[in-house]
């Protein structure tokens, strides 16, 4: 199943997207069934606005990426929706309640990673775990989870180490196990990987996707655009203002305008031959040539497409080499999307 | 497990934070500790009990009455108060060297005092000084005051010395009296009248003389009699003794009356003669000192200790050290939270402003309360500050002073934005308390309006609980520790209002 390739408008139900992991494995979301529910969100701070009428539905147990350049919102549409910010229009509801009315103990079910480290430099690792781990009422037999989040980290050996003498990727780390201590059902991370190494980060998705089979729903934001593509749904927002939501691969089309598909021959494409592939109903205008034998189309549907592709090679005598779907990368997708934005804005 | 224990456990995630913080900051407790230790120590160490002696030039004219040699013996008999530098003649060069802070003072005889006093009106001393401190500027109205004393006692010691003299003369013309009424006594009792007429006229004249002379000698010693009330209901003994005397002495030369009559009567003179005679050897006897100061005063408290300056000051900085601490901490406390972005992470938890509130204020109690306990054996077993009451009481004091200033830090810290507001605020807090709350001044100096201030300070309550305490041995006031509470529970009740709208509010 792929996404449709439009963005998902505010009112109109969420379709079912798909999550696709790198191992290429898809499960689905269920639909209708929203933990979070942001309608017409505005947030200005005096002239500025900073969040701009943004709409949009989180699933149970799906994992939302929230990405955006710098200073695009990211950071105030996380503090909308835990009830930290008050939206100036719009409304936020969090397990179907404004997040600033949530009881205690529904906030228990919440864990908030702020982008910036809060916690206590003059405490060890394990004391500033300590702290936020009794903040949300674990009992006092919590050490076993506490350990468990430490080496979750790779921080169960600088456990005593004060956290002012540890690096900034290292006080992420012990505030993404902060976050994740009490075993929330509803996690806000805000950029939980910067300043995480690849690996490191390879291995928080990996745990990020085990907490969503587990039923557990996350909205994360990410500066590592690529990081998109571990998400269920993906949500682009570029000065206040959300571009689309969807599954990263209905992302991709939405950004190319189709999918794209790398077709090589055995011979060079001579412009007559280059013509007649434009021409074709089901390609796109927008072709680019790769190589002397190499063209990158962009179809409506890439499943459908290829067949055809190859009849219509069969037809005109051309011998062809490969057939098969590309996959930009998400820097390029983001470019592709923010671009419009940059040359209106 | 129930939302108490879950609070309870919320509470001591603040308790052990706190602490931790603190005890990480080692050098913090120990200037916490040692500091105003030292300060005491020191103080204690350096603080004279005396006031300091003022250099004092004196000006006199050369014709003045009092000469140059008596000025000396007037500054040198103030010698604990007073040193004297000298006498001049030039008032310009005396004021330029006081000017200069050559001298401290300098004190003007008066030019023509004889004249002045036989005008009626008394001689004045002019001190000129340079000071600027009100205190010392007092201390010199009060070291000018003393002068005077001091050369009126002179003036006064000159006229008892000159009576003391006076009296040897009375003793003589006592002497004569009494061989007159022997020779009269003999003269009647043999019927030689011509003879008894003549030492009639003697003893008259006696009489008369020692009327005369009787009056700066003796009625010295009857104003001190009238005046330490010892005269018996008479207002004038020496002069009713005189005037009898007079009396029966004219009264002696009537032959109109019988001869006992005559007889009594001159016994009756013979006594009166030998009161005087009494009286006079009384007045001999004393120190001229001790007529021009008949009195002086000895003071004597009725508590069981007599505490030194140290001793006093000691409790007050105890006091102040941990209204200080309380509001100190507790004001950076959450502004500090606030600053490093905490309250986001708060507010979306299940955290209450109750639960943070109780786990700083049972850890800052705690701190707190161990500082004191280290700060008061300091006090009572290295500096032997009295502690004559009961140390549970002591306890509670300290207790509830560091309580309500919990109370005042939590509220400046809320309604600070930045650390450095807080800091300031604390600060206006601790100058107020130096200023208002007893701790140099006593509070009786201040109008009763301004002491609104002072009961709103807990150094005040605390300074005052604490001497009773500890100087006395005796109860706390309760209205005063009730107060003191009382202002405690209402500060925690703002903070915990505060704090509230802190958590929950949204921007």
């Amino acid at each position: 199943m792929k996404g449709d390739g439009k963005s998902i408008p505010v009112d109109k139900e969420i379709l079912t997207p798909i999550s696709s992991s790198e191992e290429g494995q898809q499960q689905p979301v269920q639909a209708n069934d929203s933990v979070i529910s942001a309608r017409h969100l505005t947030k200005k701070f005096g002239d500025e606005t900073a969040v701009d009428d943004v709409s949009f539905e989180v699933p149970r147990a799906s994992i939302f990426g929230f990405i955006g350049p710098s200073g695009s919102g990211k950071t105030t549409t996380v503090r909308l929706l835990t009830g930290v910010y008050v939206p100036t229009n719009g409304e936020v509801v969090v397990f179907d309640r404004n997040p600033a009315k949530l009881s205690r103990r529904e906030r228990v079910g919440l864990g908030y990673m702020p982008q910036l480290f809060v916690l206590y430099t003059n405490l060890t690792v394990w004391e500033n775990l300590n702290f936020a781990a009794s903040l949300y009422g674990m009992s006092l037999f919590r050490r076993k989870k506490m350990k468990e989040a430490l080496k979750f980290v790779e921080l169960y050996e600088h456990r005593s180490k004060l956290a002012r003498n540890i690096s900034g990727g290292m006080l992420r780390r012990l505030s993404l196990a902060s976050t994740l201590v009490h075993d929330p059902q509803l996690l806000f991370l805000d950029e939980p990987t910067a300043g995480i190494d690849p690996v490191l980060r390879h291995k928080f998705w990996d745990h990020f996707r085990e907490l969503k089979d587990q039923g557990r729903t996350i909205f994360i934001t990410t500066q590592y655009v690529s990081e998109a593509d571990n998400c269920d749904l993906v949500g682009v927002q570029n000065n206040g203002k959300l571009l689309l939501v969807d599954s990263p691969r209905g992302v991709r089309h939405h950004a190319y305008g189709g999918d794209m598909i790398d077709f090589h021959t055995t011979q060079p494409f001579d412009f007559k031959a280059e013509g007649l592939l434009r021409s074709l109903p089901f390609v796109k205008a927008k072709t680019i040539r790769t190589s002397p034998n190499g063209m990158r189309i962009i179809v409506d549907n890439g499943s459908t497409a290829t067949p055809e592709l190859m009849g219509w090679a069969q037809q005109q005598n051309i011998e062809v080499k490969s057939v098969e779907e590309y996959t930009p990368s998400f820097e390029d997708v983001f470019v592709e999307l923010v671009r419009p934005e940059v040359r209106n804005g | 497990m129930g939302n108490f224990f879950r609070g309870i456990i919320r509470a001591s995630s603040f308790f052990r934070k706190e602490i931790f913080e603190i005890l990480r900051q080692p050098r913090l407790v120990a200037t916490l500790v040692l500091g105003p230790f030292l300060i005491l120590f020191i103080f204690g160490i350096g603080y004279r009990a005396q006031s300091s002696t003022v250099r004092t030039l004196f000006v006199a004219q050369s014709n003045s009455p009092i000469l140059a040699k008596d000025i000396q013996q007037f500054g040198q008999s103030m010698d604990l108060m007073l040193n004297y530098v000298g006498v001049t003649d030039n008032l310009s060069q005396a004021l330029n060297q006081l000017q200069h802070g050559q001298v401290d003072l300098v004190i003007v005889e008066p030019v023509d005092a004889t004249t002045t006093i036989k005008n009626n009106q008394q001689a004045v001393f002019i001190l000129y000084h340079h000071e600027i401190d009100p205190t010392k500027v007092s201390y010199i109205n009060y070291l000018g005051w003393l002068y005077a004393g001091v050369v009126n006692q002179q003036v006064l010691r000159s006229f008892a010395v000159q009576g003391q003299a006076d009296a040897v003369n009375l003793h003589t013309s006592l002497q004569d009296a009494h061989q007159n009424v022997s020779a009269m006594r003999q003269a009647l009792q043999t019927g030689d009248f011509a003879l008894a007429q003549q030492k009639q006229q003697g003893l008259v004249t006696n009489v008369d003389a020692i009327s005369q002379a009787v009056g700066i000698s003796l009625g010295l010693l009857d104003g001190l009699q009238q005046t330490n009330g010892t005269s018996g209901g008479s207002s004038d003994p020496v002069k009713s003794t005189l005037t009898d005397l007079s009396q029966n002495t004219n009264q002696l030369g009537d032959s109109t009356v019988s001869m006992d009559a005559r007889l009594a009567r001159l016994d009756k003179v013979d006594k009166d003669l030998t009161d005087l005679d009494t009286m006079l050897a009384e007045f001999q006897s004393i120190s001229p000192d001790i007529i021009v100061t008949p009195f002086i005063s000895e003071t004597k408290s009725i508590a069981n200790v007599q505490p030194s300056i140290l001793d006093f000051f000691a409790l007050a900085v105890l006091a102040l050290l941990l209204q200080h601490l309380g509001v100190t901490f507790a004001a950076l406390s959450i502004v500090r939270e606030r600053n490093v972005g905490a309250m986001e992470l708060f507010r979306v938890s299940p955290l209450s402003a109750a639960e943070a509130l109780l786990g700083k204020y049972i850890s800052y109690m705690m701190f707190g309360g161990v500082i004191a306990a280290i700060l008061s054996a300091l006090l009572v077993f290295v500096l032997h500050v009295p502690m004559l009451g009961n140390w549970l009481y002591f306890t509670l004091v300290i207790v509830a002073v560091l309580f309500t200033s919990l109370g005042i830090g939590f509220t400046i810290s809320i309604v600070s934005q930045t650390d450095s507001q807080a800091v300031q605020y604390s600060m206006i807090v601790l100058l107020a308390s130096v200023f208002f709350s007893g701790f140099i001044l006593s509070l009786d100096t201040l109008l009763k309006p301004v002491r609104i201030i002072s009961w709103m300070l807990p150094t005040t309550y605390g300074t005052l609980l604490l001497r009773d305490i500890s100087l006395r041995g005796i109860t706390p006031n309760w209205v005063l520790l009730g107060g003191l509470i009382g202002i405690g529970l209402v500060l925690m009740l703002i903070s915990w209002r505060l704090m509230r709208r802190l958590i929950a509010s949204s921007q």
